[in-house]
């Protein structure tokens, strides 16, 4: 029998590392090293990154730094996998947050959300969800903003949804849907808005969202 | 994303759940557990405990709303997972369902879930989480239109019980909560939209777990009779409260009823009474196991099905547990000797399992082995002490052993004439319940001639005073204990335990003053007794004196607690 845990969220790239790493064994012994953190993040290791604790994290974040594209889009993926709060990886990888390099960028944009809950991650993803000039890149961020934001308390949602709200108002069609899209992924609802609608129906909705964001942070 | 994946099944041991009281129609109920009396086969139709890393899903006999237990649901911080009570009922996608259940948490101010949903799971989404009920910074908050909303403040050791009218074509629920103690609701809401006010959400399972996300919650916190239906008289279900439908007693008076003439095992109510703890848990789990352990427990394998590749410590274990199966139906088939051979097989592989060694004894009861149960009754006494299933037993064995009339001759009789100190005192210690091992290894080298004599003294007397009350003469059985109690003193012999048997007579014979005095009395030498302090706490309830029921019961949480 098929068996959900509360939160979910498909991602190919870290189902792979898992079940990579799952196969694996740990080796808890291991030195929290450059060479050693930098061999099991190329093997895929997240298990035993795991099994070394948090400690690992500043070490990614110097070899993060240290490392051509290629590599840092593997230890982007591995603190996306790990999913643990760290304001080192947050500084390196918010740097490229703007990348032009497609696979990196994808990654950086997906970790941010799972290795920080500072309110200038959620405004550089909606600012990349809003204004990026690759349509790849605008949608991937509200892939993230969707799914990622893992650490988000109650109260620091208003800003993720503000933004999104906001968004709903966007001149760009594809804006406006993957904002709806983001926004209806983190509250389950759409309240009726549709990103095609005429504008007078739309702001009709907008409306009807802000009304409800106040109701939001009235309960906070 | 690690406590989204990896979900291991390690926990599904759980019992059983009969049916509500009430008047409801048990065609209309699709959920029922209030976690008491029979067994319970987990399953895709039933439910599902998931004890993820450290946290436990467990059954807990201390704190319950009713019967005799609820189910304790404890979550660590930083452990990677958390725990969950997730159960099923066939999917619903209109009309109303009737939502019933009760919880306590020890920890309002760490966070737990509690939901119901659809086969979108626990998403905020349309077939996803329909009703939705967590805490936050200490307040009670029902997720509604897709935002937490603060309900109340909670308290730590106060059930609460939720009533939920979910309307399911009309994505909207009325919502009514009571605190015990206190007639009227402390929530009472109508027309809330659902979890992500979607009209028409398919609901299928509920579940109750820790925190969700940030792993930071060390909640622990208890469910208890658990409904859901399609009659709307489970929200009428009465209140309870403030408190429990049953006390220490009924477990008394239901044993009674069920048990037979002959002595029959004695029911398993716990994974600790298979020597099985957090560690053999986890080996369990490593090993692929945990699912054969639970059907054997639940009589659906048997020692054949115990593979032989394990290492050899979770080998013993599961193969005790077949034994302890094979054994338990033995004993109930009239089959003493049979019994007794694989009881003390299991025994014999794992020996830190408490159930096997008891069955053990009730086997050579069965067997009219006297002397035998005696030595073996005084080896595990220690351990049964606080149990609330050894009087049961030690009424049954002294029903089987028939020459009670010899308790009495020991009060009638002189006091004996030990000269040494050392001698006197174990005496004391034995006569005080302190009944351990050690002492009874001193004991025969003290007393090589008669040893056994003293043993037979102590557990004839208790025996005696069990079957007085086992056949309703209170009185006698009242009378018999201050007799005890008094010659005790007069010797100089710690006498609280016969204080708290006279606080049970008086508790039986209605007289709950007299119960109250005389289980203080009984507790100034066992402050820490859970045996003692739940029957203070019931005698509390019995008198409406809810603050001091909730103090004891808080107290019992401690020595859970500090285990």
């Amino acid at each position: 029998m098929r068996i959900q845990p509360w939160v979910f969220r498909s991602c190919s790239a870290l189902l792979a590392l898992l079940i990579w790493s799952l196969v694996l064994k740990p080796d808890a012994s291991a030195a929290v090293d450059l060479n050693t953190v930098q061999t099991m993040v190329a093997a895929g290791k997240v298990a035993e990154l795991k099994a070394l604790g948090r400690d690992v994290l500043p070490v990614m974040a110097r070899l993060y730094e240290a490392s051509d594209p290629v590599q840092r889009t593997r230890i982007a993926q591995t603190f996306y996998a790990l999913g643990w709060k760290s304001a080192e990886a947050k500084r390196a990888l918010i740097k490229d947050v703007h990348t032009p390099n497609q696979q990196l960028r994808l990654e950086v944009q997906w970790a941010l959300g799972r290795v920080s809950s500072d309110a200038d991650v959620v405004e550089v993803l909606l600012n990349n969800m809003q204004h990026d000039g690759n349509p790849l890149f605008r949608d991937k961020a509200a892939c993230a903003l969707a799914s990622d934001q893992i650490h988000l308390t109650e109260r620091q949602k208003v800003r993720l949804y503000a933004g999104l709200i906001q968004a709903l108002g966007d001149p760009k069609p594809d804006v406006r849907r993957i904002a709806m899209l983001a926004l209806q992924i983190q509250t389950g609802q759409t309240k009726g808005f549709n990103p095609d609608a005429p504008i007078p129906e739309r702001d009709a909705k907008i409306r009807e969202w802000k009304q409800w964001l106040e109701e939001y942070k009235s309960n906070l | 994303m690690a406590r989204r994946i990896q979900i291991q099944l390690i926990a599904l041991f759980c019992f059983l759940a009969t049916a509500a009281s009430g008047q409801t129609n048990s065609s209309n109920i699709l959920v029922s557990y209030s976690f008491d009396d029979a067994q319970l086969a987990t399953g895709p139709d039933t439910f599902a405990v998931f004890a993820r890393s450290r946290g436990t899903v467990r059954l807990n006999g201390a704190n319950r709303l009713s019967g005799y237990r609820s189910v304790e649901i404890r979550d660590m911080a930083g452990d990677g997972d958390f725990p969950e009570l997730q159960g099923y009922f066939a999917p619903r996608s209109k009309g109303k369902l009737f939502l019933h259940f009760g919880f306590m948490t020890a920890t309002p101010y760490e966070e737990f879930n509690i939901a119901l949903a659809g086969p979108q799971w626990f998403n905020l989404r349309k077939d996803g989480i329909g009703f939705w009920l967590k805490t936050r910074e200490g307040h009670l908050c029902q997720v509604s239109d897709s935002m937490p909303k603060k309900l109340f403040l909670v308290e730590p050791f106060v059930w609460y019980v939720v009533n939920g009218i979910y309307d399911i074509d009309q994505g909207s629920y009325d919502l009514v909560i009571h605190k015990e103690g206190i007639q009227k609701p402390v929530v009472s809401l109508a027309r809330q939209a659902n979890a992500s006010n979607q009209p028409g959400s398919v609901v299928d399972k509920f579940s109750f777990i820790g925190d969700t996300n940030e792993d930071k919650s060390n909640v622990t916190y208890y469910v208890d009779d658990v409904m859901v239906g399609i009659d709307e008289s489970i929200v009428h279900l009465p209140f309870v409260a403030p408190g429990r439908k049953k006390l220490f007693i009924d477990y008394w008076n239901e044993a009674q009823r069920t048990r037979r003439s002959q002595p029959g095992p004695i029911e398993a109510v716990g994974l600790a009474d298979f020597g099985i703890r957090q560690k053999q848990m986890e080996a369990l789990k490593a090993a692929g196991l945990w699912e054969l352990l639970l059907r054997l427990i639940n009589g659906q394998a048997g020692l054949s099905d115990v593979p032989q590749d394990p290492s050899s410590d979770i080998q013993r274990l599961l193969q005790a547990v077949g034994l302890w199966g094979e054994g338990a139906k033995a004993l109930r088939d009239q089959k003493a000797a049979d019994a007794l051979k694989r009881f003390d097989e299991a025994a014999a592989r794992v020996p830190s399992a408490k159930i096997y060694a008891m069955n053990a004894v009730l086997s050579l009861a069965a067997l009219q082995q006297w002397d035998a149960v005696d030595q073996r009754l005084s080896a595990i006494y220690a351990d049964w002490q606080d149990d609330l299933r050894l009087p049961p037993a030690m009424a049954t064995i002294g029903l089987a052993r028939q020459r009670l009339d010899e308790a009495e001759q020991w009060l009638r009789g002189p006091a004996e004439q030990i000269p040494d100190e050392i001698g006197q005192d174990l005496l004391r210690r034995l006569r005080s319940g302190a009944m351990t091992p050690e002492l009874l290894q001193q004991l025969k080298l003290r007393f090589p001639d008669n040893w056994d004599d003293y043993l037979k003294d102590v557990f004839v007397a208790e025996q005696y005073f069990l079957v007085l009350l086992w056949k309703h003469q209170i009185v006698d059985a009242e009378r018999f204990a201050q007799r005890m109690a008094d010659r005790y003193e007069a010797l100089g012999i710690p006498n609280s335990r016969w204080y708290e048997r006279m606080g049970d007579a008086a508790f039986l014979l209605g007289n709950f003053t007299m119960a109250l005095e005389r289980y203080e009395k009984g507790l100034k030498e066992h402050e820490q007794s859970p045996g003692i302090l739940v029957k203070l706490s019931d005698v509390y309830f019995r008198m409406g004196d809810l603050e001091n029921e909730r103090l004891y019961r808080e107290k019992i949480y401690g020595t859970i607690g500090s285990e």
